[in-house]
């Protein structure tokens, strides 16, 4: 017999309300700026007027004699404590990264002084009679100048921060571009974004006792706050507690904790007094990090009837001075063409330093990729002549076309762009809407339909150690209620009411009794919260397991007490039920008295209590695929672009709450709109912030913002347990494509639209009117992008493709070896932050053998020796299967080189003796 | 983003607050609605030593009729300029511009008052006020004067007022019942400052215009009187404007300027054409 497991069935896959909306509707919810501790100073930071400079002097006197400011520190009060400030993978950063500015500042709002006072406003009154000389440089802002300009960072070589794809030339691949019947090439720039979340970066830190911590943080998950704090302060993270109840947004900026946050938690261990510091407006547009500001110059060979030849990505994104993890932002490459059939990609990315603030996540932070191809392929397809959603299913692999593995190493399994495709495509009458733009185009009117598709990897679970699994904790109480601990993290995900469904259904008990806690470090088990659209799917799965074997035991403890068999037993509504002839029933909360206060009449060696904490690891991806079609009206007097309809299709597996799935698109498309149509951070040649209030930074507003219409028709269940898919930032990566070429569409008529982002009326009406609108300035500013600057060097080419070309070597001379045998630490710049591991060399006539360890694990190799070159293969497997091209020459004492990563380029190598 | 340190007066008559501003010697600012006033309080882009609220003084509320016009304290709410039966009856294109400001949230505190006496040259009252030949009432400890709306704008945020004198009044004139109001305001989101603006009436009499107030908002430093295309057209059958011609005119007295958001000519352009299409449709609606 096949008893249902589930036995409260209809929470999973029901439109719930919120538990948490009435609290945070009323003005209940809990945030960082709600907490007050008695003793409690407020804190006000002076920051850097200029781009970048030198410090020459610093006057503190005279913010220090108003009455009620507690203290004034700069830097060097703070250098007691050694701080690493880690990116979100806790990598070191190359080039370090001050908590307070030490001798130099590098953007506009860089923090070099904080004042602590008894209020806000003592504290802004101290820190604007704080007096700094500088002694000013040119600063370096945009990409370009990043290419041509000085040094951001002294001892770099370059402003390079992060490099993926080779510099060399792929000889193969630009032949097969400039032989195709086609080649369609873009150059398109993103500008630079605020993540903009209602409640900005806040802190309150509080010392407690003899070198404890508690700090309550505006962040992303207080289990991995928690532990950067701890690492980054050399601390034990028991010490450290993050407390974090309610987040009003953060969409990537919340991600680790950063300098301001740090400075504050290490004011409040110097001074062993509670400090709050909260973000402001201003501060939160100007100082704290921002994403995108990217380039690329994409470019694809077509046969005559559509066929992808092959592709190359050249790709630039602004890292500011001090990323939250130098990025060259790999996740572009990985996912460009990931669901199409093309059989050769090569690319070329770079990220750059720049005086401006550093460069952090934001939702679907590689969704350049989607914009561009999806661009791309409509600009082909006017071009070859063929329908673009022709062209799009010449290409796109289907659930047919699967399992198989994409040119860059990606095993795909379940991906579905195509069905996506289809389903949308019964919702939108294509033909019927091409008459009537037909019509409106006769009246003078400039209606457009645009369609992308793509996919997302979701709740990734290989290669990223903070990355991997998460946890529940599920406790039946004493009193027969539920309380989970899980390591999700809401900024405003509902997942106190998702993962409570979750744990609902799967126990077989009310939702009503179900109280989900995610808001402390000390509770529960380590999880990284809201990151990569992980939630459903790693949190979600983490509560069915948990629930699982809850319901094991509640099973057999059940069937002991009512001499049944434990496969008779069910649970429905908080009862428990047995099977049979005459139908017998007990309370899960008499069951729990007993389990907790009369455990001698538990079976035989069952333990006490109805409690059980599980760790779930998902599989290392779970795909997300959708396919949205916009439909606009450009105006052609004033280019206001009107949003006229937005259709919806996406499989994100088994929903666990369709209202949320729908809210989760729904905000992503929000953001979408903004980044094509309003929201811009730009900077002036000086490096001045020009967009520092919300009357300048253009945030899409409730009239902005359509009704969409969702379809879920598409979905089939993930592999993951639960069959969920991640939903959490697909609106944010589809939206852009889907409405820019809904708007290329319309003003077909007139030609190419720019591909420069946001398109604001402006651009929109010089397509329309045919001529510039720009200012009559006698010297044009220095455009950064590729496309205007056909002046600069060109676009270097690279080879990074996937069929390997060997590099030739010169002969070097020779030199002793036998002097690097033995134990060695090695560094590796890699792109997702440098590594560092030891390794043991032996060298033997002209054979090198040797190996590496890394963190327990052990891999072994034997190269050749020619000269002081030395070059020896590595395979790994993790997080891909790739074979490492070691490369190094010996200097002196020290070991330099290079590795070529396969398609990923290559990454310095350095080594010193242990 | 909090204030600095300031002291705050709350006088309960425009005598009151006459004398205090005059105390003052420059150094005061009022306090109407604050929609504006607040946050650049708290950017401390303005540091007044003195606030002198004068949102207790009852005189300063409430519209009247009076001789040939409509007196409007400046204290009204911008949502009771809209509420109001007497202004929609005289004055709709006031009401109009006023559901432009902002938002629902904004107008229930922001004042007409406050709104013209900013002068923030992207605003549509100012730009009403001068476009309906309106006129403010103001007092200092000196004595009261007028000012023409169309001479009270000097700059962006700059007006002829004293540093000692506050506004008592606004006068409209009264505009024929038949008038036909002219509004069209292009801003990227609603509640937005506009990027180009147009505000103001014409009135028709024997099938040709009788009468024309026309004023321009984010189209220079100040609100800008569209006077050339005035002047055309007092006098022209509406059966026969050549509505391309006279937008080109519409903008000959503007003077935009570039922004993070438009260009000049964008302004222009734009100009020319919502001026096109408001006066056309407009009069064809409405047209005898």
């Amino acid at each position: 017999m096949n008893a249902p497991h589930t036995q409260t069935e209809g929470y999973i896959g029901r439109r719930m309300a919120r538990t948490e909306d009435t609290r945070l509707l009323t003005g209940k919810g809990v945030y960082v700026d709600d907490v007050g501790l008695p003793g409690m100073l407020q804190v006000a930071f002076h920051r850097s007027p200029i781009a970048r400079g030198r410090i020459k002097t610093i006057d503190l006197s005279a913010a220090r004699e108003i009455p009620g400011v507690y203290a004034v520190l700069i830097a060097s009060d703070l250098a007691r404590y050694k701080v690493d400030m880690l990116s979100f993978f806790l990598a070191l950063p190359t080039v370090p990264v001050p908590v307070l500015a030490v001798d130099r500042v590098t953007y506009v709002g860089d923090p070099i002084a904080m004042v602590v006072a008894q209020d806000r406003y003592i504290a802004e009154d101290a820190a604007g009679l704080i007096v700094i000389e500088y002694e000013e440089q040119d600063p370096v802002v945009t990409l370009a100048d990043a290419k041509h300009g000085s040094l951001v960072h002294p001892r770099t070589d370059s402003n390079v921060a992060a490099a993926t794809g080779s510099d060399e030339v792929d000889e193969d691949l630009e032949a097969l571009l400039a032989h195709a019947p086609h080649l369609v090439s873009i150059d398109l720039t993103h500008q630079r974004i605020a993540q903009s979340p209602m409640e900005p970066r806040g802190v309150v830190a509080a010392p407690q006792g003899s070198g404890e911590l508690t700090v309550y943080l505006s962040c992303q998950g207080p289990q991995l706050a928690a532990r950067w704090f701890a690492q980054a302060f050399g601390m034990p993270a028991t010490s450290i507690r993050v407390i974090s109840k309610d987040v009003g947004g953060s969409f990537g900026l919340k991600g680790q904790p950063w300098r301001e946050e740090v400075a504050v938690v290490l004011a409040a261990q110097l001074l062993k007094r509670p400090l709050k510091w909260i973000e402001d407006r201003l501060e939160n547009l100007t100082s704290a990090n921002q994403a995108r500001e990217q380039e690329i110059r994409l470019r694809v060979a077509f046969d005559n009837d559509g066929t992808l030849l092959a592709s190359h990505a050249d790709y630039g994104i602004n890292n500011g001075a001090y990323p939250q993890g130098a990025d060259s932002n790999i996740a572009v490459m990985m996912f460009l063409w990931a669901a199409h059939k093309l059989p050769v990609f090569g690319f070329h990315a770079r990220g750059w330093y720049t005086n401006t603030v550093g460069l952090a996540a934001y939702r679907g932070p590689w969704a350049l990729e989607s914009l561009a191809r999806e661009v791309l392929l409509d600009r082909a397809a006017r071009k070859l002549g063929i329908d673009a959603i022709e062209l799009r299913r010449r290409s796109l692999i289907t659930r047919a076309d699967q399992p198989c593995t994409t040119p860059m190493g990606l095993q795909l399994e379940d991906i579905s762009p195509a069905e996506c495709l289809d389903e949308l495509l019964r919702h939108v009458d294509v033909a019927a809407f091409r008459v009537e733009q037909a019509e409106a185009r006769k009246q003078g009117r400039y209606l457009g339909l645009g369609v992308a598709t793509y996919i997302e990897p979701t709740a990734g679970s290989t290669g990223i150690a903070v990355l991997i699994s998460e946890s529940a904790h599920i406790r039946i109480e004493p009193t027969g209620k539920v309380s989970a601990v899980v390591s999700t993290h809401s900024q405003g995900h509902g997942t106190q009411t998702t993962m409570a469904q979750v744990i609902a259904e799967r126990l077989g008990v009310l939702f009503e009794d179900v109280t989900v806690h995610e808001d402390d470090s000390s509770r529960g088990g380590y999880g990284s919260g809201a990151y990569g659209s992980r939630q459903a799917v790693a949190g979600g799965g983490a509560c069915i397991r948990a629930a699982d074997l809850l319901v094991d035991k509640i099973k057999l403890m059940a069937a002991h007490l009512l001499n049944a068999k434990p496969e008779e037993i069910f649970l429905r509504d908080s009862v428990i039920h047995v099977f049979g002839e005459k139908e017998q029933t007990v309370s899960l909360r008499d069951l729990a008295d007993i389990a907790y206060g009369e455990p001698d009449r538990l079976p035989e060696g069952m333990d006490a209590g109805l409690e059980v904490q599980y760790r779930y690891r998902p599989p290392p991806i779970t795909m997300t695929s959708a396919a949205h079609a916009c439909i606009v009206e450009v105006d052609g007097d004033t280019g206001f672009v009107k949003i006229r309809r937005w259709v919806t299709s996406e499989d994100c597996g088994v929903m666990i709450n369709p209202a949320v799935v729908e809210g989760q698109i729904a905000g992503g498309l929000a953001q979408a709109i903004g980044c094509v149509l309003m929201e811009e951070i730009s900077y002036d040649p000086r490096g001045n912030p020009t967009a520092v209030t919300y009357k300048d930074y253009l945030l899409p507003s409730i009239s902005d913002v359509p009704d969409f219409e969702y379809h879920h028709g598409a979905s089939a269940p993930s592999k993951a347990e639960g069959g969920f898919r991640g939903v959490g930032e697909g609106g944010c990566i589809i939206g852009p494509p889907t409405l820019v070429n809904a708007i290329a569409d319309a003003l077909s008529p007139f030609g190419d639209i720019p591909l420069q982002l946001p398109l604001t009326p402006h651009k929109l009406l010089e397509v329309i009117e045919g001529r510039s609108m720009a200012r009559p300035a006698p010297t044009q500013p220095k455009a950064s992008t590729p496309a205007d600057a056909p002046s600069e060097k060109p676009m270097s080419v690279a080879e990074a493709v996937v069929h390997e070309p060997s590099s030739a070597l010169t002969p070097v001379p020779v030199v002793e070896t036998a002097g690097i045998d033995g134990l060695w630490k090695f560094i590796l710049s890699t792109p997702m932050g440098p590594q560092a591991f030891t390794g043991k060399l032996a060298t033997s006539g002209n054979v090198v053998s040797g190996s590496f360890y890394f963190n327990m694990d052990e891999a072994s190799f034997t190269g050749t020796i020619n000269g002081n070159n030395l070059k020896w293969d590595l395979k790994v497997t993790k997080p891909m299967s790739i074979t490492l091209k070691y490369d190094v020459q010996i200097q002196g004492d020290k070991l330099v080189g290079k590795v070529k990563m396969g398609i990923f380029g290559t990454a310095k190598l350095s080594g010193e003796r242990v | 983003m909090k204030p600095a340190p300031f002291d705050y007066l709350v006088p309960s008559t425009i005598e009151e607050a006459c004398a205090q501003l005059a105390e003052a010697g420059g150094g005061a600012t009022l306090l109407a609605g604050g929609q504006t006033l607040m946050p650049l309080l708290a950017l401390r882009m303005s540091q007044p030593f003195i606030l002198i609220d004068i949102n207790r003084i009852k005189a300063l509320k409430g519209a009247t009729r009076v001789d040939g016009g409509t007196r409007i304290g400046p204290m009204m709410r911008q949502n009771e300029v809209i509420a109001d039966p007497t202004l929609a009856r005289e004055l709709p294109v006031l009401v109009t511009a006023a559901q432009h400001v902002g938002h629902h949230q904004t107008r229930n505190r922001g004042t007409i008052g406050g709104s013209i006496a900013l002068g923030e040259p992207a605003a549509e009252l100012p730009a009403t006020a001068v476009a309906l030949g309106a006129s403010v009432e103001v007092r200092s400890t000196r004595g009261s004067r007028r000012i023409a709306a169309t001479d009270l704008y000097l700059g962006p945020y700059a007006t002829a007022l004293e540093p000692e004198e506050m506004i008592t009044a606004i006068h409209f004139p009264d505009w024929p019942d038949d008038s036909i109001s002219l509004f069209r305001e292009v801003a990227q989101r609603p509640g937005d400052f506009a990027l180009v603006g147009l505000t103001g009436a014409v009135t028709v009499k024997d099938g040709c215009i009788a009468r024309a107030g026309i004023a321009w908002f984010g189209m220079g430093p100040t609100p800008i009187r569209a006077r050339q295309v005035e002047a055309a057209l007092l006098g022209q059958p509406i059966a026969d404007l050549d509505l391309a011609g006279l937008a080109e005119l519409a903008v000959a007295d503007t003077a935009p300027f570039d922004d993070l958001h438009a260009t000049a000519e964008y302004r222009r352009t734009v100009g020319r054409r919502i001026f096109a299409r408001t006066l056309g449709e407009r009069l064809n609606r409405n047209g005898p």
